[in-house]
Formats: C-alpha cells, sequence, structure tokens
C-alpha cells in the first residue's frame, strides 16, 4: 500500500483524451465531413453548416433531458408523442391570437405534465418507465388528433421568431438556445446536488435510498426537467416548420435516445455526461445532412437511422460490461442464479 | 453397516470467492439408503459445498464422482440427469398448476389426441407416488394453495417421479411447524428405507440427531470431521463446529463506557421481528448475534427506519424518535453500514469522492455542491482511514474489497452530529489487514464516546469486539449478556437454542 502523508490531497485521474466515447464521435464526425466535402464541397458551405446546426437544435434539447432521465436510470419513450401534442395545442392557441405570454406558459406546463404523468405512473405502480410511457405516447397522440380531428394546423408565418431568427444572419437562435440547455444540463449533472442524486439513483437504487435520497423525488425530478425541455423544443420545432400536426415530433424519441447512447450514457443509467450527448447529436445531424448531399434516397435514410440506433445500442451493451466480458458475466450469472 | 454403494463421493474440494477460500480441500460422500447431515455455523461452507454438488457453483480444484463414476464438469442439468435433486424452499414449484401437473411438469404424459395431456392417468400415477410416501395431499389441489411443508413434499415427490437417487435439503425446516417437521423427517426415514441417499443441511442439531445416519462438521471451510451418530454427542458436535485458534480473535482495548444513549423498547414487526428491548452506552459496542434468518438486519433496518415498525419505541438521549425513512434517521443521528456492500452501499461506475460524500451532501444545506469542500473531506477520510486509491477519479468497483467497505465507512464518518452507528457484518469479504482497520476504526468511534451496534456473523469478531453480546433467535432478543469469559460454544448453543 502506498504511504500517504496525513494532509495531502487526492490527486486527479490522468485518463487519456482517446478513451473518452466523445473523442471518437468527434474522430467519426470529422472523417464524415472530409468525406462528405470532398464528394460535395457545398458541404462545408456556410448556410449548409448553418442549416446542420438549426436542425440539431431540437434534437439537442431533447438529448439533454434524455440524459438525465437515462442517468437516472429511466426513460421516456413518448417523447414525440407528447412534442405532437404539445405544437398541435399551441398552434391552435397561435391561431386563435392568444398572446405569447400564455403560449409559452402552456407549452411548458403541458409538457412537464405529461412527463411527470409518465415519471409518476412508473413510479407508484412500480412499471418500467419504458412501458408507461409506451402507454402515454399513444395517449398523447390520440389526445392530439382528437382535439385536431386529424386537421392540419399552419400557423402563417406567425411565432416565427424562435426558430427562424439568425443572429449575426448566421448564427440560428434556436442553436444557441440549444447549446445554452447544453450548458444547463452540464451544470445540473456537475455541480448541483440533484445532478449527484441523478448518477446516485440511477447507479444504485437502494444504496442512494440508503444514504437518504429520496427515488420518488429525485426520479420525478428527472421527468420534471426532461418535461420543461420538450416543451421548450416543440415551440422552436413549430416555429421553425411552421405548422404542426399529431404526429409532428414522431421518431424524435428515438433519435435522441439514439444520440445518449453513442454519447456514452448506457441504458442501465448511472454513467454518463453532456460532453458526449453533445457529440452524439453532432453525429446524427451530420449524418442526416450527409445522407442529403449524398442524395441517398429518403426511404433509405430511415433504414440508415434505424441500424444506426441498434448499432449505438450493442456499442452501449458492450462498454457497459467492457473488460469484464458480457459472456463471461453471463454464464457465470445463469450457473451460480 | 453394510457396505453399501456409494451414491456421491466429493474429493479435495477448493472452492475461492474473491480473496476468500470458503472450503479447504473438503471431502464429502453419501451411501445408498443413508441420510448424512452437514452442520457447521454460518458461513461454514455447507451450502457451497451443496451448491457444488448440484451443480450450481464450480469448484476450483477437486473431484466429484457419482454413483462410481467420475463427472468433470457438473451443470444443474447433468445433476438432475444424474439423479441428484436439491430441494428448495419455494423455488421450482408452478403455484397456478395442480400437485399433478406440477409432479409432471415438463414431462407430461401423453394421451391419444395430440397435444393433449393425459390428466386422468397423471392423477392417477401421482396419487400412486404420494401414497407410496406416505403424504396425505389432494393431488388435484392448486400448488399455490399449500404450505411451505406441502411444497416441499410435492418437490420430493417430482424427485421420485424421475427416479433421483440423491436428495439434497438445505434448512427444509427453517419454515415449518412442528407437525410439520415430524411429518417431514417420517418422509425422510421412509424414503431412506427406500435405498435413496439424502444431504441433510440444518442449523437444528436436535433434528439432525434424530435422523442422521452420519454426521459431518464443516468450520471455516475445513472439515471437522465425519461420524457416525453412535460415535458422538450433541456436546461435541458443537464444541468441534467453533474453538478457533486464538489467533483469530482480535485484541482490543478496553474503553470506558458512559451513560445510555440509545434505547428501544418493545421494537417489533409483524412476522420478522417481535418486542426487542435493549440499550446502548455511550462508548459502548454491543454485538448482536444469531443464526442468518433470525432477525437480526430487519431489526437494526427497523431501527434505521429502513423498515416501519408496528410497534415500540426508540429514544435518543432519552428523547423519543420514531424514524420514518432513512434520511430521517440520519438526521436525528443513526448511521448504517448495511451487510451487503455491492447491493446497499456501492455506487458501481461513480469514483471514490462521489462515494464518499453522498451522506454529507445529503446533509449539507444547499442546492449546489461544494466540489472543493468534497475533496478535501474525501482525502483526508481516505488518509485517515488508510484507503488505498491511485486518484480521485477511481471508480469505487476498482478496489479491493477492503478498501471498498473502508469507502462505505468512511462515508458515515462524516455524518458529524452521529450518535449511533450500526455496522451490519462489518468485515464481511474484507481481507485480514483492512479487517482490523475497520476494527480500530469502530474503537475510535466508541472513544469518542458513540454508541455501536454491531451484527455479526463471525463468532471471533463477536467475541472479541463486543462489550455485551444480545442473541437473536427467531425474531426475538432471547439473551443479552456480558462478555466476560463467554466462549463460542456457550454463544452457538443459545443461537440454535439447545
Amino acid at each position: 500500500m502506498e504511504q500517504k502523508n496525513s494532509n495531502q490531497v487526492l490527486s486527479k485521474g490522468k485518463r487519456p483524451v482517446y478513451k473518452n466515447q466523445w473523442f471518437f464521435l468527434l474522430l467519426a464526425e470529422v472523417v464524415l465531413a472530409v468525406i462528405t466535402g470532398t464528394i460535395n464541397p457545398r458541404f462545408f458551405s456556410i448556410r449548409n453548416i448553418t442549416n446542420i446546426l438549426e436542425q440539431i437544435a431540437v434534437l439537442g434539447i431533447l438529448a439533454s433531458g434524455m440524459t438525465m432521465l437515462i442517468i437516472s436510470g429511466e426513460i421516456d419513450i413518448s417523447v414525440g408523442a407528447n412534442i405532437g401534442l404539445v405544437s398541435c395545442v399551441i398552434a391552435m392557441m397561435i391561431r386563435n391570437d392568444i398572446s405569447y405570454f400564455w403560449i409559452i406558459l402552456v407549452a411548458l406546463i403541458l409538457a412537464a405534465f405529461n412527463s411527470l404523468l409518465v415519471g409518476s405512473s412508473s413510479l407508484v405502480f412500480k412499471a418500467p418507465s419504458f412501458i408507461t410511457s409506451l402507454g402515454f405516447l399513444s395517449v398523447f397522440r390520440g389526445t392530439a388528433y382528437a382535439i385536431t380531428k386529424g386537421v392540419f394546423q399552419t400557423i402563417y408565418g406567425k411565432f416565427e421568431a424562435l426558430g427562424l431568427t439568425r443572429i449575426w444572419g448566421i448564427l440560428p437562435l434556436g442553436f444557441l438556445i440549444g447549446i445554452s440547455i447544453y450548458f444547463l444540463a452540464h451544470f445540473i449533472l456537475k455541480y448541483s446536488k440533484l445532478g449527484r442524486h441523478f448518477y446516485a439513483v440511477g447507479s444504485n437504487t437502494a444504496a442512494a435510498y440508503l444514504s437518504g435520497i429520496s427515488i420518488f423525488k429525485t426520479k420525478l425530478a428527472a421527468f420534471l426537467i426532461n418535461g420543461l425541455l420538450v416543451g421548450l423544443a416543440s415551440m422552436i420545432l413549430l416555429s421553425r416548420v411552421g405548422a404542426a400536426q399529431p404526429t409532428t415530433g414522431s421518431g424524435l424519441e428515438l433519435r435522441a435516445i439514439g444520440a445518449v447512447v453513442i454519447g456514452g450514457t448506457p441504458l442501465s443509467g448511472g454513467k454518463g455526461n453532456i460532453l458526449g450527448t453533445f457529440f452524439g447529436v453532432l453525429l446524427m445531424g451530420i449524418i442526416s445532412n450527409t445522407l442529403n448531399m449524398l442524395r441517398v434516397n429518403p426511404y433509405f435514410q430511415e433504414v440508415v437511422f434505424g441500424i444506426f440506433i441498434v448499432a449505438s445500442l450493442a456499442v452501449s451493451a458492450f462498454s457497459a460490461y467492457s473488460g469484464r466480458g458480457i459472456f463471461k458475466k453471463f454464464i457465470k450469472q445463469s450457473r451460480e442464479g | 453397516m453394510a457396505v453399501r454403494d456409494r451414491l456421491v463421493e466429493l474429493k479435495n474440494i477448493v472452492k475461492v470467492y474473491g480473496e476468500h477460500t470458503v472450503l479447504k480441500n473438503v471431502d464429502f460422500d453419501l451411501h445408498e439408503g443413508e441420510i448424512h447431515c452437514l452442520v457447521g455455523e454460518n458461513g461454514a461452507g455447507k451450502s457451497t459445498l451443496i451448491k457444488i454438488l448440484s451443480g450450481a457453483v464450480s469448484p476450483e480444484s477437486g473431484e466429484i464422482f457419482i454413483m462410481g463414476k467420475r463427472v468433470k464438469s457438473l451443470t444443474p442439468r447433468l445433476a438432475i440427469e444424474l439423479g441428484i435433486t436439491t430441494v428448495y424452499q419455494d423455488a421450482e414449484i408452478v403455484d397456478s398448476l395442480t400437485v399433478a401437473e406440477n409432479i409432471f411438469l415438463g414431462n407430461e404424459l401423453k394421451s391419444k389426441i395430440p397435444f393433449k395431456i393425459d390428466k386422468q392417468k397423471q392423477a392417477q400415477e401421482t396419487q400412486k407416488i404420494l401414497k407410496r410416501l406416505g403424504i396425505d395431499l389432494d393431488v388435484n389441489e392448486i400448488a399455490g394453495n399449500l404450505s411451505t411443508a406441502g411444497k416441499q413434499m410435492i418437490q420430493i415427490a417430482k424427485a421420485l417421479h424421475r427416479k433421483a437417487k440423491v436428495i439434497i435439503m438445505d434448512e427444509p425446516t427453517s419454515s415449518l411447524g412442528l407437525e410439520e417437521t415430524r411429518a417431514l423427517l417420517t418422509l425422510l426415514k421412509n424414503l431412506k428405507a427406500e435405498g435413496l441417499g439424502i444431504i441433510y443441511i440444518s442449523h437444528y442439531l436436535n433434528e439432525v440427531f434424530q435422523i442422521a445416519d452420519r454426521i459431518t462438521i464443516l468450520k471455516d471451510g475445513e472439515k471437522m470431521g465425519t461420524y457416525l451418530l453412535e460415535q458422538i454427542d450433541l456436546n461435541t458436535v458443537v464444541k468441534k463446529m467453533v474453538g478457533r485458534d486464538t489467533a483469530l480473535f482480535f485484541q482490543r482495548r478496553p474503553i470506558p463506557i458512559g451513560d445510555v444513549r440509545f434505547r428501544v423498547h418493545n421494537l417489533g414487526k409483524e412476522g420478522l421481528v417481535e418486542e426487542v428491548t435493549f440499550e446502548v452506552r455511550s462508548g459502548e459496542i454491543f454485538g448482536i448475534g444469531g443464526l442468518v434468518g433470525s432477525g437480526r438486519t430487519e431489526l437494526v433496518s427497523l431501527i434505521y427506519g429502513a423498515l416501519r415498525p408496528d410497534k415500540g419505541e426508540i429514544f435518543i438521549d432519552g428523547k423519543r424518535i420514531a424514524p420514518k425513512s432513512p434520511i430521517d434517521a440520519m438526521k436525528k443521528g443513526i448511521c448504517f453500514v448495511s451487510e451487503d456492500r455491492k447491493k446497499y452501499g456501492m455506487f458501481l461506475g461513480r469514483n471514490i469522492v462521489e462515494n464518499l460524500t453522498s451522506v454529507k451532501n445529503k446533509l449539507s444545506k444547499g442546492l449546489l455542491l461544494k466540489l472543493n469542500e468534497e475533496l478535501r473531506l474525501s482525502s483526508q477520510t481516505v488518509n485517515r482511514l488508510s484507503i488505498a486509491v491511485s486518484d480521485r477519479d477511481q471508480l469505487i468497483e476498482e478496489l479491493s474489497g477492503g478498501n471498498q467497505q473502508k469507502v462505505i465507512i468512511g462515508r458515515w464518518l462524516l455524518n458529524s452530529n452521529a450518535t449511533l452507528y450500526i455496522f451490519d457484518e462489518p468485515t464481511k469479504g474484507v481481507d485480514i489487514g483492512a479487517r482490523e482497520q475497520i476494527y480500530q476504526i469502530m474503537l475510535e468511534l466508541a472513544e469518542s464516546g458513540k454508541s455501536i451496534i454491531m451484527v455479526s456473523s463471525d463468532m471471533p469478531e463477536l467475541l472479541s469486539m463486543s462489550d455485551r453480546i444480545g442473541v437473536m433467535r427467531n425474531g426475538r432478543l432471547t439473551h443479552v449478556l456480558e462478555n466476560n469469559n463467554l466462549k463460542e460454544e456457550d454463544l452457538v448453543r443459545l443461537f440454535i437454542g439447545v
């Protein structure tokens, strides 16, 4: 054992930069960008880059909330449907010229309420949030169909400041909001007790409880933050697209989860960080843009994304057991079971 | 005794878990038509031995012979195919099926119509088996309606139906009443008469002496001997189960004991703990011993608010506290180091600083973390407990068992308003060096006037650390003993109630 003198402070760990998940993502992004840029030089045009940033703003906000949820050991696959419902509701309000103050308030509260429904039903009924959110996915989308009667809700260019403003003509406002959300999420995870509690309940629920942490409050807080971010994302999306329908946002939940997981946050919870999520989202954006640039058939784009998400889950499954060997562990468990 | 065929033979079995050798060159055998009992204290290696024989665990070295043939790698499935059946308390019975269906599960009798089970024939066959064994059960009864004893009997019947040669029973009577126990023992004697071999594990030595042909005694993973029933008496068995080398005992320094600081009165919870009353003084280490399942962990969980009591009161410094939850107990000055650090203690995937400061953070005010303070306090704790770590970003799972345990204990040293420290199995799975350091930490706490409750299955630990020892049996605190000149065997006798 190493002898230490009595007032020595623990040193920082020396972990090489290439051992971080985000480093690989960055590498992949650079490679993709170079390849695409060589084939189609328009990829590096300011217009295209601005376009990418604008497109990933909404996904980034959703992925930030999802990161905190997944770290706490929960998940919400109803965020896409939640966006659909919220966008339809506020689009109808905009069409009726209700003041923006109420619109923003309703967007945030409704989205947060929906997310809390998913979370509290999971916690009270002791059911996995994957299942309760699957149920609520249907509830939210069905409600959206019912109130719109399936009709497309166009807002005729109103409420476009949030989604279409470009600062100095270049930087999309949505992207700036997205970036500030990353910082906020990073701050919560790294510097607040709540963030520490997210990691604790995700890592070991029983130990967290015995350390005095309220599992219920902590997980509900993760759902609340997730909901507020869904509300924000809904407004930006509606503002950029200019119309809403019940299917608005569908599929976004899977992309957000995919971005989180490929960013190094395992679905088992208790680990991960927002930097990984940032690069995960960026990778999603670049892939999407690359497929467009290379004129890949849009139907195949869906296929590519699906495969990409499955691949990212595989990466997560293996990295969660890295070093120990997933198969060895599995065999040991089944034998000693 | 007539020479009979050997059903099972284990030779030189060694099993290591982490840093611990739980079985050291153990030999064991079983003849046809014999009941061979395995006895020993908690953690002596009895369960591990039968897990090896049932294929659930594979030994590091040693040989296994079944029906005279060497078996190189035994799996649970192979063990059953070779005729070895382990009867568990509850498992393996499908509650929603009838007795007959359970017995024929996976081996259903087919009728002439394809895919249809011949239920009638199954019921008849089951009736025959039950009658042969003298078991009085309705074959069409739903298994879920049966008692534990009934379920065990179905498992035995099922084993017989599958032509088992060896039946292993691990603590079968621990949740049975007197009548049920008697019926089970009679059944085992009938099985023996039919030529089966039975391995029977029990803490209840009275039962063992009623049915055993031979008795094997294990202590700390070593075999202390195998005896014919006629060759040995109960007192000798108890003596062989204990009686350790003095080197295993820790020489602690005496610490002056002050006033009563902690007291429980008639504390109880239905079915787990019944009306427990005791007190702990400042500077005192109150040991709690008893068999696994005697309600020790449940008792301390009640005190810590992790379980809610039905009745009784808890006092600190004469003031009544009623912890509603762990956080409530923490605020009222109770610390709890739980018995299973992996399950209830460690935040895997998190670094040592986060693991050390979880309690402190919860108790301090404000919404934000004080990262500098965290670093300072964890560095202090690491130095004070000489925890071997490389840097602050090291994950807790990368430490050795002893260092992990020190981190979990260190977490609680940062609870500045603590009055009572509860240690549940404080040195389980910890190497000798770290063990002594943990004892030193406990003594330092006692010296600073804290009260300590220490639950332990480790006899030398209990005897060398405690000022007084409380004995738990069947959810009751049956005795509270001053720890002077107490002997291991006296304690074991009180634990098992003979």
